[in-house]
């Protein structure tokens, strides 16, 4: 299912709060956390990781993967912290309504 | 270090430079391609073969390899670049506020720094829209570079200046025109006066023209027709005319059904054919209507001499302005001599030049640019004393800067932090400056052109260009704009390379590193007392000269009295008849409350003078001309002396029976009884004049008081012959009045209704009006170069505050040390001041020298002054000092309060 749009901004900052991770860590974890029903194209997570940090929520710098590979880690910026609670309360808060909407029994 | 191990995020909270295209490129593939191989990696870890795992990798990219990285590359390009806007504009914004926060500050260097701003962009763009508007702008035509103006010129011969620009007569252009092969069109106009005798009697100005003189300037009437070309063929032609769009509106409220209605001119009808589009007012600029030429009588235009016309061509395509010149003056030869008969002299020859390059009097062109250039120097002026102002900020600024520069600010960030502060300086000075530009546009907008064109010779031009037309448009503004700009630059690079280019250690040390820049400083301190000395001289001289001029005795007595013309249009009225007109027109006023007396002249005081002629005395023997004169000749009225207050001084004046028929009598003035009749009597003896019938001679019964003819040369010799005995069409009407003469101007105008509704009155002023207007020109120089002289002044004077800040700003450590030793305040202040009354004493002694020098070329416009007048010179000079002696107070009471401990402790 394709992802809400926006959604993916939330879910990648959500991925961030833990630890800096670099592209392929962010998808792997969302893909494992949703029990492989959260595919995320790897054209669209880049734009999105480029997305967000235009908007100073995260900051990129390169690194080394445990496979001595470079990579670019991403970090959740203070702002992006603020902006990450506020945005996923509100998804939450908004797929709660869809659910008890969609949910509701006739009475 | 490759580019790519630059960290963007790094980069932009230590505000480093923001990386190029290519680096980020080699960043965005460098991660796609570390995405996609641990993307292999962790499938092949989980058992996949590499091909498997690689064509795995490349679905889930989601798109080909190739349309992603484009894509990637594509937004990150966008991406960067609004980031390096937005940073820009972070960096602005704080330039801004750090500048605003600076400015406030220091509210009086502020202050003082818009104010000199404001004062010298204001005056350029003045002088610039003067500019823009007389010399530079489009003619208003289409086309205009293909317009020409052809005159005749006369060389120069004994006794005779060569002339430029003589008018044709009708008989040598339709020659001229014949002959000629480059003009596509040609035409002629010459400016006229006609009076409205249909509906409400009006004098109004129009232009006599040519069939196609509104085709050859490309103006299509707004409405109905132009005329037709054959108008052009014979004289005696259909009485047509085209109405300008301003007179259309004015006389008929823009009646849309105005065309094909008629209206009468000097009492013929003429029918309305068209009306101009706006503003078009011919080359004159002042015509209300377009009249052909060849509505008049055929032996009016068959006057070889009558010379009364313009002529203006478009020239052929193709025809180039050097081609068209050389071919005019090649028709020179043939034409002059078809025309063998005329008077003109001899050589004459033809002249064409491009239209443009007579748009306005040569000598009104020079004094423009030369002001231009004068304003511009101002404007430096004013540049440098702020760059000063900036410097002596910076100075105190230092040790702040050389703190920024320690932690690391670049350079160009610090040069770029104070840049702003100068902008912003700039333009609140540029902001000021449109007040004084757009009271200066209005002041040079009300100049009235005649005078100037009077001032400048009468050397041409034409109409269509003028004063009244300056204003505050958009490119003033747009060059108020750029100006600021440049002036920001200007006077704030140097102070901000000068603040951060010196020794980090000498600036945190705050030692004297000034000694070099204070000498240039100083220098043009002494520079600007030297000049605004001169302009001061100048203005001194001309606001004494008009003050003279105003305490001249005039030799009457223009309080109230009021003035006003009423012109008995051609054909009018009979000659014989005027008498007895102006007997009951002189009645009826008479008769309006308020009025004391009524007299009559045709020639008013401080006009310029009148028409002159030559007198001679008939009790000499014939061929004797020694006691003979040149001079001027008045119709006037008895009762004219009395009115104007002028004394009779022998004899008597005019009585009722001088009339026609009656022995013809004169009064002449003491300095004709001088000139004429040394040591004798001039009474009884006659005398002929050239004019008004008098050439048998006439009696002189009466000697009056020297009444002057313009205001800066003493009265000449003036003969007054009574009305009645030589009746004229356009006569000055003068009222005595008891009180304001304003306050009858109303109840006159309906007298002069009832008695005369068909002659128009215009011209209506109060005497003192009229002499005003002749002190007009000096008063015009005076403001000017007064204006000048307070600029220069108020620029020296903050020069002069400046470096005396500067000055002691560098010396609190000297100054502490004195004070420290027992110096007292007195004694420091007058250390300051005395310094500035040096630098002053040295400008004001090179300023005499330039003054004694350069005041000389006033010398024609002073009136009984000589340029040197040592009470002017004392004058100004007590002015420079006490100006000086201000300007370097403050800083002296600021060194004088310096605090020793402060200043020492400060190293």
């Amino acid at each position: 299912m394709a992802l809400l749009k926006g959604t993916l901004d939330v879910l990648v900052l959500k991925t961030l709060s833990w630890t800096p991770m670099h592209a392929f860590e962010i998808t792997s974890w969302l893909e494992s956390r949703s029990t492989g029903r959260i595919l995320v194209d790897d054209a669209a997570l880049l734009q999105a990781l480029h997305r967000l940090e235009e908007r100073k929520l995260i900051v990129a710098e390169w690194g080394v993967t445990k496979n001595a590979r470079r990579a670019r880690y991403y970090r959740l910026t203070p702002a992006g912290r603020n902006h990450f609670r506020a945005e996923s309360e509100r998804l939450v808060d908004h797929f709660d309504a869809l659910t008890s909407v969609l949910e509701s029994k006739r009475s | 270090m490759t580019p790519s191990d630059r960290r963007p995020g790094l980069r932009r909270l230590f505000r480093l430079p923001p990386g190029t295209d290519a680096a980020v490129d080699a960043d965005i593939d460098e991660e796609l391609e570390s995405l996609i191989a641990a993307r292999v990696e962790h499938l092949v870890s989980l058992g996949m073969t590499p091909d498997a795992a690689r064509a795995e990798a490349a679905r889930r990219l989601g798109a080909s390899l190739d349309t992603v990285r484009e894509q990637l590359h594509h937004s990150a390009h966008r991406r960067e670049r609004r980031m390096r806007l937005d940073e820009h504009l972070d960096n602005l914004l704080h330039d801004l506020r750090y500048a605003a926060r600076g400015l406030r500050r220091r509210p009086a260097f502020t202050a003082i720094a818009v104010l000199t701003l404001a004062i010298g962009i204001g005056a350029t763009t003045s002088i610039f829209s003067a500019v823009n508007v007389l010399l530079i702008r489009q003619l208003p035509y289409a086309k205009p570079d293909e317009l020409m103006k052809v005159s005749l010129t006369l060389p120069a011969a004994p006794g005779r200046n060569a002339r430029e620009d003589l008018v044709w007569s009708y008989p040598k252009f339709t020659a001229f025109r014949n002959a000629q092969q480059v003009f596509a069109d040609l035409t002629l106009y010459a400016s006229s006066q006609y009076t409205i005798t249909s509906g409400d009697v009006e004098l109004i100005r129009g232009e006599q023209v040519g069939a196609t003189y509104l085709r050859t300037l490309g103006v299509v009437p707004a409405r109905g027709r132009d005329f037709e070309r054959s108008v052009d063929d014979h004289p005696n032609a259909e009485r047509q005319t085209i109405i300008s769009r301003a007179f259309w509106e004015r006389r008929y409220n823009a009646d849309p059904d105005i065309v094909g209605k008629t209206v009468d001119l000097d009492g013929k009808p003429f029918t309305i054919i068209g009306i101009t589009p706006d503003r078009f007012a011919g080359l004159t600029g002042r015509a209300d209507l377009f009249v052909p030429i060849t509505t008049r009588a055929a032996e009016d235009l068959s006057e070889v001499d009558s010379h009364e016309f313009y002529a203006v061509g478009r020239r052929k395509a193709g025809v180039t302005v050097g081609a068209a010149v050389s071919a005019v003056s090649a028709l020179g030869k043939p034409i002059h001599d078809a025309f063998a008969q005329s008077r003109m002299g001899k050589d004459w020859t033809l002249r064409a030049r491009p239209l443009e390059d007579a748009r306005i009097a040569p000598l009104v062109r020079r004094s423009l640019l030369v002001l231009f250039g004068a304003v511009a120097f101002v404007l430096l002026i004013a540049c440098v004393n702020v760059a000063n102002l900036l410097l002596g900020r910076a100075s105190v600024r230092r040790q702040e800067i050389a703190v920024r520069l320690a932690l690391g600010a670049a350079r160009a960030r610090l040069v770029r932090l104070l840049l702003t502060e100068s902008l912003v300086l700039a333009a609140l000075g540029g902001v000021a400056s449109l007040v004084v530009a757009l009271f200066a546009t209005r002041a040079l907008a009300e100049i009235d052109p005649a005078v100037m064109i009077r001032a400048a010779g009468g050397l041409g031009g034409f109409g269509a260009v003028t004063f009244s037309s300056i204003r505050l448009d958009w490119s003033a503004l747009a060059f108020t704009f750029g100006i600021t700009l440049v002036v920001g630059l200007i006077f704030g690079l140097l102070p901000a390379l000068h603040a951060t280019r010196t020794s980090l250690v000498d600036n945190i040390k705050g030692s004297d590193t000034e000694v070099r820049a204070s000498t240039a400083r100083r220098l043009l301190v002494v520079g600007e007392v030297a000049l605004a000395l001169i302009l001061l001289a100048g203005s001194g001289l001309m606001i004494r000269s008009l003050s003279k001029l105003l305490s001249i005795d005039t030799g009457f007595d223009g309080r109230n009295v009021l003035t006003l013309r009423l012109t008995i249009p051609p054909g009018g009225l009979a000659r014989d008849s005027m008498p007895g007109f102006y007997d009951e027109l002189l009645n009826r006023l008479r008769a309006v409350p308020g009025v004391a007396d009524v007299a009559l002249n045709n020639c008013p005081p401080l006009a310029g003078g009148c028409n002159g002629t030559r007198f001679e005395r008939l009790d000499r023997p014939e061929g004797d001309p020694s006691r003979d004169a040149n001079g001027g000749v008045h119709w006037a009225t008895s009762t004219w002396f009395a009115a104007l207050g002028v004394p009779l001084k022998q004899g008597r004046t005019f009585a009722a029976n001088d009339r026609l028929g009656a022995p013809k009598v004169m009064v002449i003035n003491e300095t004709a009884a001088r000139t004429m009749f040394p040591n004798e009597s001039p009474l009884g003896k006659r005398i002929s004049v050239g004019q008004g019938g008098f050439s048998d001679g006439g009696e002189v019964i009466g000697v009056v008081g020297n009444v002057r003819q313009s205001i800066d040369s003493a009265a000449k010799v003036e003969v007054y012959i009574p009305y009645l005995q030589a009746p004229r069409p356009g006569m000055m009407i003068f009222l005595r009045t008891q009180h304001d003469p304003i306050s009858v101007t109303a109840d006159v105008r309906r007298a002069l209704h009832e008695v005369a509704p068909r002659y128009p009155v215009y011209d209506i002023q109060p005497m003192t009006a009229r002499a005003a207007a002749a002190t007009a020109q000096t008063r015009f120089n005076a403001i000017l170069l007064g204006l000048f002289a307070a600029t220069a002044l108020s620029l020296a004077v903050i020069g002069i505050y400046g470096v005396m800040s500067l000055a002691v700003a560098a010396r609190t450590r000297e100054l502490g040390i004195r004070i420290a030793l027992g110096a007292d305040q007195r004694r420091v202040r007058r250390l300051i001041v005395g310094e500035g009354a040096a630098l002053v004493g040295i400008g004001a002694a090179i300023g005499l020298g330039g003054a004694l020098a350069s005041t000389r070329v006033l010398q024609k416009l002073l009136f009984d002054l000589e340029p040197s007048d040592p009470i002017t010179y004392a004058s100004i000079l007590v002015l420079l000092s006490a100006a000086a002696i201000v300007a370097s107070w403050l800083p002296a009471r600021r060194a004088s309060r310096v605090d020793p401990v402060v200043a020492l402790r400060s190293e």
